[in-house]
């Protein structure tokens, strides 16, 4: 079954490959997507248990960690697809993209969740980094989509930054090989997953110190953690906007769900004290960094992208905390913040698109000019601050009472001042993008079809919040993986 | 006694050491300019025109500035001198020449060092604008090349635990494999670029240029002439041939005599004129497709040195 | 292979493979230092061999003239491309001038060689012994990267550093399992085909490769 996941996104891909582009064609991508979602879901169901599926002679695994991450991605592919055709007819409208572009596009987003799965499947810790590296190579043309000068600047810088990262993740991935080889030999499964957590205690210590230092800065750079961030702003708010929402929604969590991975090798070779200050160092930073660049942006999707660096600030946080609370609040603020945000991109795209400019100044009134597209916009920054009834507040009030459970109320502490400030910063944004001059137009509506996936996000995070009752077992059974 | 006949023989095999570097440096200088005309495409001045020249200038009338003052006759006697002393200390020809126990290559650099600081005072004391831009240019290149050259001695005695050069090449005859380390490899790398600045070679000097402007070496001695232009003259050859010949024996010490025995001194001799004859026309052959480094950019050669160095030092603690 | 045979010849190629690295920051000319990527991945690929043919290894060689392939011979000629469209193929004035580059990269060197004591330790072999020479091309790589404007001299830097990784690779673990350097390998060389295209669409944007011109983006 593991297979015919993998094997969904590749079908449609070949698909666009061979069949010249229709716009019918766009909804295949939506239909492979909901398929993931689908499966995810049986998946999440049959390892719920604590028991793991392995498929592809023992390349993929499947256990609760990775199926909770199946459904995460496929969740925000639905959306993300769905409005990926409303974005490749403005862009042909527009005049600035041929068939084959459109093409080009969607064989290149079926790549992308093809080697996302992959990452989040992988039994064996060198198949994984095959996979992210892929979503590098494959992403940098999609942030490049529109051919304009800063698309093209967002891309280089994006590519150059995170090939050094994941060159560094390879060494750290390297280095723990070479431990494993002083434990158990050669052999195919030294870089296995389940074979090294098992030896993890008789891992080299110092070898592990360095080995994990390199794959919280190599894998921490597509995460977007300072100091390795600088890339996220320009390639997020450059990129298209379905592309924009895949890659903060889900991307950056992939990258996050590698370094748990090989967070639970570290905890069980040196103990949780180094990973945990380790974390906890870059996730400070990054929120600091977040906060203080939060304040000035003008442009909105710049200020989304921050407040991506903010969010993962927050979950490498928890992670940090480590204990089954924070690790369960963790996974789910990535749920959570992976559907606020990637409505919000969708509908800043839809904005984009029918206003034509992304600075802030230059869109007032949205709520009035476009009640259903402001509404929508307002109401995901609501959920993105952390505000009831959205899952994210609750998210956040647990990893906060599980840093203050594990000692670390000090973190806690300057994470709590940053977001204070963060929410300030997003407020006055918001007010003056969604408030502000009524110019007296007529309010235009927003096509039902665009609408409908944006407003069922919205609602799917809302209800999260209220309720886990379908998440509860799952969560619990993946933060068990991680923090045993 | 045989202390006394020790010495005898060291001193005798220096002294043979001294008489081959005085004539042969020239003959050295005269081949490489050959191969060079030659290549050019050029008949050239014959081989033995330097020897030639040096008689020449030994017969011709003396002449120096007014406001000279006694440096100026002291310096080529001193570069002279000290280029002697260092031939005579170095093991050429035979692995103990004399006073070999302060043979080390710390004294071989400063012995070299005095005679270009002396030579470079005596261009300022001719009081032209030249010699004192010739001088200034001479000091930096050897300013730049002296770290340079420390931390390439540093690399070579890491190996041989000593900086005794009979030592070392002593060592490298013992274990012939101890040339192609890494360390080696990096230290003579660096040599090389290091030889090439300290004897005046392109590409940091062009040694037959006419322009004064272009100059660094013949600039400091523009002024002089007759037998102090001799000395001069015999003096720069004969430290091009004893750094060539320290840098073979460093590579390729086979042939050097390990005792005083005459036959043994004879090979070694012999084995001597073929190694630097065979490094001096791959040198030429090298300048011949070169052009010279600019001023300014000389300090990128020869930060560049001092990295090789590094490097060989760095290899040299790591790979035992 | 005798022993001492043996950890000369290693020594001698993990070397030329650090002295490529410091060789980009010595030239200026951008297809010197191509020239240079392309030896640095020959002594690479003389790694492997030197580690193949001494633990009598099939798979090493067969990774070596994988390495071969596409270090030596593929990238190069992808750059050597990009370089040829450039009218101006000098490095222009650096961020760090070169000297002092030279100088930096003999203090990381040093540095990659304090760093990686705890990895020596545990793998006391010969090529064990060589690993901080790997991160010491490692680390001159992302200076590299750091302090020079032309998009080639960047690409190069990411390269460097890739190459560093690779060395640290072969020499700690004898190579990862097949199947992960095929796949390093494929990425690798997609990423360069990748920054070749981008590089390619900069120049016909900007007409030049100098980067300081993309001031676009900033807050």
């Amino acid at each position: 079954m593991l297979v015919i996941v993998l094997a969904l996104p590749i079908i449609c891909g070949l698909v666009y490959v061979i069949v010249p582009w229709r716009r019918s064609l766009g909804w295949l991508a939506t239909a492979a997507a909901s398929g993931v979602l689908f499966l995810g879901v049986v998946l999440s169901a049959r390892v719920v248990s604590g028991l793991a599926i392995t498929g592809a002679g023992g390349t993929l695994r499947a256990d609760a960690l990775s199926a909770f991450m199946v459904v995460v991605i496929g969740v925000i592919a639905v959306l993300a697809t769905w409005q990926g055709v409303r974005y490749l007819d403005g862009e042909i409208a527009a005049g600035r993209c041929t068939r084959r572009h459109a093409a080009l596009y969607g064989i290149l987003v079926q790549g992308f969740l093809a080697s996302m799965l992959l990452a989040v499947l992988a039994a064996n810790l060198g198949v994984l980094w095959v996979a992210v590296e892929a979503t590098t190579v494959v992403t940098t043309f999609l942030v490049g989509h529109r051919r304009s000068r800063s698309s093209l600047e967002a891309s280089w810088k994006y590519i150059v930054i995170c090939s050094v990262g994941i060159a560094m993740a390879f060494l750290g991935t390297v280095l723990v090989y070479l431990a494993a080889l002083h434990v158990a030999g050669h052999g195919p499964g030294s870089l296995d997953w389940t074979s090294l957590v098992a030896n993890a205690h008789r891992l080299d210590p110092g070898v592990m110190r360095l080995a994990f230092a390199l794959i919280v800065l190599g894998y921490g750079t597509k995460v977007g953690l300072a100091p390795m961030h600088s890339w996220l702003p320009d390639a997020h708010s450059q990129a298209p906007a379905p592309v924009s929402a895949l890659m903060s929604g889900v991307l950056l969590t992939v990258a996050f769900y590698a370094v748990l991975r090989f967070k639970v090798i570290a905890d069980g070779a040196l103990g949780s004290a180094f990973p945990r200050t380790l974390l906890v160092i870059v996730s400070l930073l990054s929120l600091l960094i977040a906060a203080s660049l939060l304040l000035t942006q003008r442009d909105y999707k710049r200020m989304l992208a921050y407040h991506s660096v903010e969010h993962m600030g927050l979950i490498a946080l928890g992670a940090a905390a480590g204990s089954p609370l924070a690790i369960a609040a963790v996974l789910l603020h990535i749920l959570g913040h992976g559907l606020a945000k990637g409505v919000l991109f969708l509908a800043s795209g839809e904005i984009l698109l029918t206003e034509g400019t992304s600075e802030i100044e230059n869109v007032p009134a949205l709520l009035s000019r476009r009640p259903v597209l402001g509404g929508i916009f307002g109401f995901g920054l609501i959920a993105l601050l952390g505000f009831p009834p959205f899952s994210l507040f609750v998210s956040e009030l647990n990893m906060l009472r599980a840093e203050f459970q594990v000692g670390l109320g000090w973190a806690a502490t300057v994470s709590l001042v940053c977001m204070a400030v963060i929410f300030g910063a997003v407020m006055s944004h918001g007010r003056r993008l969604l408030l502000g001059q009524d110019s007296g137009d007529r309010p235009l509506m927003t096509p039902a079809l665009v609408a409908v996936p944006l407003i069922g996000g919205l609602v799917g995070c809302a209800f999260i919040g209220v309720s886990a009752w379908p998440l509860q077992s799952l969560l619990h059974a993946a933060a068990r993986i991680v923090a045993p | 006694m045989s202390t006394v006949s020790h010495l005898v023989g060291t001193g005798l095999v220096s002294g043979v050491q001294v008489v081959a570097v005085v004539l042969g440096g020239p003959v050295l200088v005269g081949t490489m300019r050959k191969v060079r005309c030659r290549l050019e495409g050029r008949v050239g001045p014959p081989v033995l025109q330097p020897l030639i020249d040096l008689r020449k200038l030994f017969r011709k009338q003396r002449m120096r500035p007014n406001q000279a003052t006694w440096i100026f006759p002291l310096a080529p006697v001193v570069l002279v001198a000290t280029v002697a002393v260092a031939i005579a200390i170095t093991p050429l020809v035979t692995t103990q020449p004399a006073l070999s126990s302060s043979s080390d290559l710390f004294v071989l650099v400063y012995l070299l060092i005095v005679g270009s600081t002396v030579l470079a005072l005596a261009g300022m004391d001719a009081g032209t604008a030249f010699g004192g831009m010739g001088s200034s240019r001479a000091v930096t290149i050897g300013a730049l090349a002296e770290p340079a050259m420390l931390v390439t001695i540093l690399a070579l005695s890491i190996g041989a635990h000593s900086s005794n050069l009979p030592a070392i090449v002593q060592g490298t005859l013992a274990h012939p494999g101890s040339v192609a380390t890494p360390q080696r490899l990096f230290a003579l790398g660096a040599l090389v670029i290091v030889i090439v600045a300290e004897s005046g070679r392109l590409p940091v000097d062009n040694p037959a240029t006419h322009l004064e402007l272009t100059m660094i070496h013949e600039a400091m001695v523009l002024e002089y002439s007759g037998p102090d232009l001799a000395l001069v003259t015999a003096g720069q050859s004969m430290r091009l041939a004893l750094l060539l010949g320290i840098f073979v024996n460093l590579v390729a010490p086979w042939g050097l005599s390990t005792s005083t025995q005459s036959v043994e001194v004879v090979v070694g001799l012999v084995a001597l004129a073929a190694k630097v004859a065979f490094v001096g026309i791959t040198l030429s052959v090298f300048e011949v497709f070169t052009a010279k480094v600019r001023l300014f950019r000389l300090p990128e050669l020869l930060a560049g040195a001092f990295v090789l160095a590094l490097l060989g030092v760095v290899s040299g603690l790591v790979v035992r | 292979m005798s022993g001492s045979g043996y950890s000369s010849a290693l020594g001698l190629v993990a070397s030329v493979v650090l002295l490529c690295a410091v060789a980009t920051l010595w030239r200026r000319s951008l297809g010197a230092i191509v020239r240079a990527l392309a030896v640095q991945g020959l002594a690479l690929a003389g790694v492997a061999t030197v580690l193949g043919i001494h633990h009598h290894d099939a798979g090493l060689l067969v990774v070596a003239l994988l390495v071969l392939t596409a270090k030596a011979v593929v990238i190069p000629m992808l750059l050597a491309r990009v370089v040829r469209g450039d009218p101006g193929s000098r490095e222009t004035q650096p961020l760090v001038n070169v000297p002092t580059s030279l100088v930096a990269a003999g203090v990381l060197t040093f540095l990659a060689f304090a760093a990686s004591r705890s990895v020596t330790s545990l793998v006391p072999t010969t090529a064990g012994r060589l690993i901080p020479i790997g991160l010491a091309a490692l680390l001159v790589g992302f200076f590299t990267l750091v302090t020079r404007r032309k998009a080639v001299s960047q690409i190069v830097g990411v390269l460097l550093v890739d190459n560093g990784v690779a060395l640290v690779a072969f020499l700690a673990t004898a190579g990862v399992p097949l199947l992960v350097e095929l796949g390093a390998s494929l990425d690798v060389l997609l990423a360069v085909i990748v920054l070749q295209v981008l590089a390619t669409q900069l120049r016909s944007k900007l007409g030049s490769f100098d980067l300081d011109q993309l001031t676009e983006l900033r807050d």
